[in-house]
């Protein structure tokens, strides 16, 4: 390895040292103000780092692919890093303890997703899957006491760890198949080797496609979802869906173009139905939902649904990866700025999420309110918000590449959404008896920031898909 | 020297029992302990499947990927039996029905 692939490796470098220097100020002093500056200053260093390593873009060993496109989703990436770091410093703080060892964790969850992004090797995706997901499960577990968190990280960890398996045995046949493990070399022999031995390679297609499925939570692989997100902490919550699930898509993307996969008329197939499956019922069954967790838990397996279609039509269109990277960013500072404010109105207790808590919001902080509001719009796609130019995107893309029955399944999905994200703000809207004002600096910032950047992707894009058609 | 030759398909198939035992286990079994159980031997089957596979095409990658999963595997595993003392302490059983406080 020479000087310039260290350069390209800059973020993971950053992060690493974050989290050694974490370690050793852990040891010697523990100071939670002191651990929270240090993790701030880390990302802060591995963001300019993402911006620094795109001079030096290639591959680095046969592992790692760094290019502008995976540079851009690492930035992305630490950017709900940040915000998550922001919102954890008071969240769970009054159960007592303090939480050094929770930064670490999150600095250790976001280096696995900045690899699982730059991965372009079965190893590579492992590793950083795992490092990711292990990191995950001892977060979401942190707070001392209740039941609920210790819930979801025991499912979390069982039906995870499931789906590890499955992914690395479908690797383990593929492997068998072609004696390559790296994205490109599958793709090459595959084609030859689906001739000699068609059901190896099919049945290691498969459980690829199931293992990843699950980590995407796409139905029917979605049980774990409304759980998890229900009983985490608030932030990891937000954490999970932006950091985690939008780092196993990019994955996806990369391996499905890398070994080019489209060519294979039975796994579109599958994929367009694990698509249509997902947009409908996570639709159906938000409509359910009491609580505002669990209600974007199955959004965001509708939301994966909507994206899916972009990733089935990569080849009769132009504009497929653009809708890529448009629709996972929107779809990432969205879910950012619904869980910012979810995190602050329900910070007492974490337990305290139902709808119903969100009475009256107009009235006790209207910032936060505004920025709620805007999120479940953008959710729903109503224009002028970043959701509405993704889902433009996705049915562009579609219709191009004339896949109609996905696009019915898509538009049917949409407007069942609206019912419920709709509910979540008459909610707001409603007086209760007791709007006590509360102000709160650092959620009313990031809720803003996020905000403001939500209505630029959607009122004014074009800067943002010329730079989107530039990666 | 030449050493044992077995036949991929052969070993492809014990890897892949070793897998459904696994994934049986998961499902049927109700003791958290058990279920990680079911796990290591999910993972472990498919690291079986990558020596075999790397023997068959006379590459080491096979093993490599094997004591990655080797470590992997003891990471989560460690992960997990830190839960199981705490679901112990808290919930004063180890049945995996006893988690359900979550519904809908």
């Amino acid at each position: 390895m020479n000087g310039s692939q260290m350069q390209a490796l800059m973020p993971i470098l950053m992060l690493s040292l974050t989290a050694i220097v974490l370690m050793i100020q852990a040891s010697i002093k523990r100071d939670e103000k002191a651990t929270w500056i240090i993790t701030v200053v880390g990302i802060l260093l591995a963001l300019w780092g993402a911006g620094y390593a795109r001079d030096f873009s290639q591959p680095v060993t046969i592992l790692l692919q760094v290019d502008n496109w995976g540079l851009f989703f690492t930035a992305l990436v630490l950017l709900a890093s940040l915000v998550t770091v922001v919102l954890s410093q008071d969240s769970f703080s009054s159960e007592g303890g303090s939480k050094e060892e929770y930064y670490l964790l999150l600095v250790l969850s976001a280096l696995g997703a900045v690899i699982l992004i730059q991965s372009s090797h079965m190893a590579s995706l492992l590793l950083g899957m795992e490092l990711m997901g292990v990191a995950l499960y001892a977060m979401i577990a942190f707070p001392k006491k209740g039941l609920l968190p210790l819930e979801a990280a025991v499912k979390y960890l069982v039906l995870s760890g499931c789906a590890s398996a499955i992914l690395l045995f479908g690797f383990a046949l593929l492997y068998a198949a072609t004696g390559e493990l790296s994205y490109k070399g599958i793709g090459e022999k595959a084609a030859l080797a689906y001739i000699s031995n068609p059901l190896l390679v099919m049945a290691g297609t498969a459980m690829v496609t199931a293992g990843i499925a699950f980590k995407l939570s796409l139905v029917p692989f979605h049980m774990w979802t409304p759980d998890v997100y229900q009983g985490a902490p608030t932030p990891v919550t937000g954490f999970l869906a932006t950091v985690s699930k939008g780092a196993v898509f990019v994955a996806l993307a990369r391996i499905y173009m890398d070994a080019e996969l489209h060519q294979y008329e039975s796994l579109i197939l599958a994929l367009s139905v694990l698509a249509a499956f997902s947009m409908l019922i996570g639709n159906l069954l938000a409509l359910l939902q009491e609580d505002i967790k669990r209600l974007l838990a199955y959004s965001s397996i509708a939301h994966f649904g909507y994206l899916l279609i972009v990733l089935i039509a990569l080849t009769g269109s132009e504009m497929a990866s653009e809708a890529v990277t448009f629709y996972l960013a929107a779809y990432i500072l969205t879910t950012l700025g619904a869980f910012t404010v979810i995190a602050r109105v329900s910070r007492e207790d974490q337990q305290k999420s139902q709808i119903s808590e969100f009475e009256g919001l107009f009235w006790r902080n209207k910032i936060q309110a505004t920025a709620l509001t805007i999120a479940m719009l953008s959710f729903a796609g109503i224009p002028l918000t970043a959701g509405f130019m993704a889902k433009f995107f996705v049915i562009n893309v579609a219709i191009q590449g004339s896949h109609w029955f996905l696009l019915s399944a898509l538009v049917i999905g949409s407007a069942i959404g609206i019912y419920y994200y709709l509910r979540i703000i008459f909610s707001m809207s409603k007086t209760s008896g007791n709007d006590i004002g509360f102000r709160d600096r650092s959620g009313d910032i990031t809720a803003l920031l996020l905000t403001v950047l939500i209505l630029m992707l959607g009122s004014w894009p074009q800067p943002f898909i010329a730079f989107a058609g530039g990666l | 020297m030449e050493g044992l030759n077995i036949p991929l398909n052969h070993i492809l198939l014990i890897a892949s029992l070793l897998f459904v035992i696994g994934m049986l286990g998961l499902m049927i079994r109700r003791n958290i302990i058990f279920i990680l159980m079911s796990l290591e031997v999910m993972l472990n089957s498919a690291a079986l499947a990558f020596v075999a596979a790397g023997a068959h095409w006379g590459q080491p990658d096979g093993q490599i990927v094997f004591m990655l999963i080797l470590s992997i595997a003891a990471a989560e595993v460690a992960v997990g039996l830190s839960l199981v003392l705490q679901v112990q302490r808290r919930f004063r059983s180890l049945d995996m029905d006893s988690l359900d406080w979550m519904r809908g």
